[in-house]
């Protein structure tokens, strides 16, 4: 964890400092200390970064769901690459190689402050909803292979679900480094040792000459067109590589951030392809789409993919390694974006000073306890009262309709940045920024739009009912909660380190791309 | 691994292993594979006709049976039950295993399949969840 975050004066107590006066250190002792703070700051290597990256947005657990779609699951995954992950990527190396800070530092300087407080915001106030239903799936795999009795249990899943994500608290709070461990096993362990041999097995399949169970000829390259639903399918699926961009909070981690970080991200993405195209066509390979069942779960597909091989003992293992890749993505998302949303309040002021207290190894302690317990009352009433399971999953509509927010307020900072700032060092210049940012903006509004449209849980409700619930769950949680905090901040809140952290930042960032040179990884759009 | 051992979180990364290890091995004690019987087979002909007849792709014997058993396990476990249901509903959506996951219109395909299967191993199930089953809205998105 970078000792950044701590201040200097006052540790544990940022808003209790006052401006800066005759009597204080001069601004430039200030961001000399603070710089000096940031240079002896740990650090993490790119591979991490990778790998924490990866953790975040990718895993086995859809890989059964999309091999009900055979080989039409690789258009399905390829055609959100180009319009939306390869966007994403290239946007955001080119931001993180120029200003440090994440996404809300990119919207503050590309758009508005206020802009990025949103931002970063919608992107940490979606998790809130995204924790409850991540552990109760970790809950329901456990469930599987020790009693499928205890996936009903509301009392078992209420007791799992806050016993893993208040040690998950526990864990990020001790500091990045941890987190940054942790999650980089979780997806060695969790997803790419099992993804590899989910594929090895695969092709041993077929190698044995049997018929794979899906078709895999070129009448099957594309899904059945059935009009709207086959839209809802193809625009909805831009959303499997949401939060690639969240992990750039950390880049001041890296050593040389201007090329480290690009690094990072294209390693990522490949091995997010990878991870999503590669082990869901093993299994249509072997599992037959009947067979992939709809009330078990996930769980009875990896099963039946393991019972053609005689191989069931596997099926307790890959739960154990779902369930870990399940954790160590849900560390990366508590580190990140409660990160991101200190940073910006301690320099603006958009939170009270309790909510930007840090610990001893500098990290938001108050702010992930605080979301804690808004977690714990949100995942006790999913475990506990009937109603709100079953319709839980509306508010996976709500969230990342909220979570778009981000990608439309971070394709549009990119787009200006160019131009505002042409002559800002940016380690990375994206080629073809320009166009690649409005094809990620109008991917993000198409997939925005296409939340509206009633999913199939919602069985045959009237569709305004539908767009209230979901257009109202939007104003709420991502623009009326923001608007509020940014209402009644007060400037005796900003952190009296806050502004030379930041100049600090933009020293290094000045000094650090500066030094590589402009515009020799691409041209500029 | 050496340097997450030196470093000064060992503890938390010991204690993760021992953790998992843990998992892993009550998983491996407790998980009981569904074993092969009469009642078994009979049972998984039973649905490899029935698949057959409604046009679905035909599992092995031997994924049937060691997968559905004779009671169809995990499958007939309470399949009404609200956070069942919570799992299975947020279970029919797109390519996301991260945040970005999220409800589409769903293929009829695997639902349907899901009525046989219940069917054959817990009918008595079947009533509970077909109201459910019934209400919701799907197309044909997979191509056959």
């Amino acid at each position: 964890m970078s000792s950044m975050d701590i201040p200097s004066s006052g540790r544990g107590s940022p808003g209790t400092g006052a401006p800066d006066g005759p009597s204080s250190r001069s601004a430039r002792e200030r961001t000399g200390a603070v710089a000096t703070r940031i240079a002896n700051a740990p650090r993490m290597s790119w591979l991490t970064l990778a790998l924490m990256t990866t953790s975040s947005v990718a895993s086995l657990r859809a890989a059964p769901t999309m091999a009900v779609y055979g080989l039409a699951c690789v258009f399905l995954y390829l055609l959100p690459a180009v319009v939306f992950l390869l966007p994403t990527a290239l946007v955001s190396a080119e931001l993180a190689s120029g200003w440090e800070g994440g996404v809300y530092r990119w919207v503050s300087e590309g758009l508005s402050k206020p802009l990025g407080f949103l931002a970063v915001w919608c992107q940490f106030a979606m998790t809130i909803f995204y924790y409850p239903s991540l552990l109760a799936y970790v809950a329901s795999t456990i469930a599987y292979v020790v009693n499928p009795a205890l996936a009903s249990n509301g009392l078992y899943t209420a007791i799992v679900i806050m016993v893993l994500y208040w040690a998950g608290v526990w864990v990020s709070s001790r500091g990045t480094k941890a987190v940054a461990g942790l999650s980089s096993m979780g997806l060695v362990i969790g997803t790419l040792i099992p993804g590899t041999l989910l594929v090895v097995l695969g092709m041993v399949f077929l190698g044995q000459g049997n018929q794979s169970a899906a078709p895999m000829n070129a009448a099957h390259l594309f899904p059945q067109w059935t009009g709207l639903a086959s839209l809802v399918l193809i625009v909805n699926n831009f959303l499997s590589y949401s939060g690639m961009e969240m992990n750039a909070v950390h880049v001041s981690s890296l050593r040389d951030p201007a090329k480290e970080f690009p690094r990072a991200m294209f390693t990522a993405s490949g091995m997010v392809l990878a991870i999503f195209i590669l082990p869901a066509l093993a299994i249509s390979w072997v599992v037959p789409s009947a067979e992939l069942s709809l009330t078990a779960g996930v769980m009875q597909a990896f099963d039946s993919f393991f019972q053609y091989f005689h191989i069931g003992w596997l099926t307790p293992v890959i739960a154990v390694a779902l369930v870990t890749a399940s954790l160590g993505g849900m560390l990366t998302w508590l580190a990140g974006p409660s990160k991101g949303l200190l940073l910006i309040s301690r320099q603006e002021g958009y939170l009270p000073p309790f909510l930007q207290r840090l610990n001893k190894e500098g990290v938001q302690q108050n702010l992930l306890v605080t979301q804690g317990v808004v977690t714990t009352v949100i995942a006790l009433a999913y475990a506990l009262i009937p109603n709100v399971s079953s319709a839980y999953w509306i508010f996976s509509v709500i969230t990342t309709q909220v979570y778009l927010i981000v990608y439309l307020l971070m394709f549009a900072a990119a787009i200006r940045l160019r131009r505002t700032q042409p002559d800002h060092p940016r380690g990375y210049h994206a080629p073809a920024l320009v166009p690649i940012a409005v094809t990620g903006l109008v991917a993000s509004a198409a997939a925005m739009a296409i939340g509206f449209v009633p999913s199939s849980q919602f069985g045959s409700g009237s569709v305004w009912s539908y767009v209230l619930i979901v257009g109202g769950g939007l104003l709420v949680l991502g623009l009326l909660i923001p608007y509020l905090f940014l209402r009644l901040r007060k400037p005796e809140w900003r952190s009296p380190d806050a502004q030379a952290e930041l100049a600090a930042q933009e020293a290094a960032e000045l000094g650090g791309a500066g030094a590589d040179g402009p515009r020799k990884d691409g041209g500029a759009a | 691994m050496t340097s997450l051992m030196a470093s000064r979180h060992r503890w938390i990364y010991l204690g993760a292993i021992v953790l998992l290890v843990g998992m892993l091995i009550t998983g491996l004690l407790t998980y009981t594979q569904l074993h092969q019987t009469n009642e078994a087979n009979r049972k998984a002909q039973q649905l490899s006709s029935a698949l057959s007849a409604a046009g679905y792709p035909v599992p092995t014997q031997n994924q049937i049976v060691h997968t559905l058993g004779e009671d169809g396990g995990a499958v007939c476990e309470d399949p009404a039950n609200a956070l069942k249901q919570a799992q299975w509903t947020y279970g029919m959506s797109n390519g996301a295993s991260g945040p970005g996951q999220r409800p589409v219109l769903s293929d009829r395909e695997v639902v349907f399949a899901e009525s046989i299967v219940l069917s054959v191993y817990c009918p008595d199930k079947l009533a509970a969840i077909k109201d459910k089953i019934d209400d919701l809205k799907l197309h044909d998105t997979v191509r056959n």
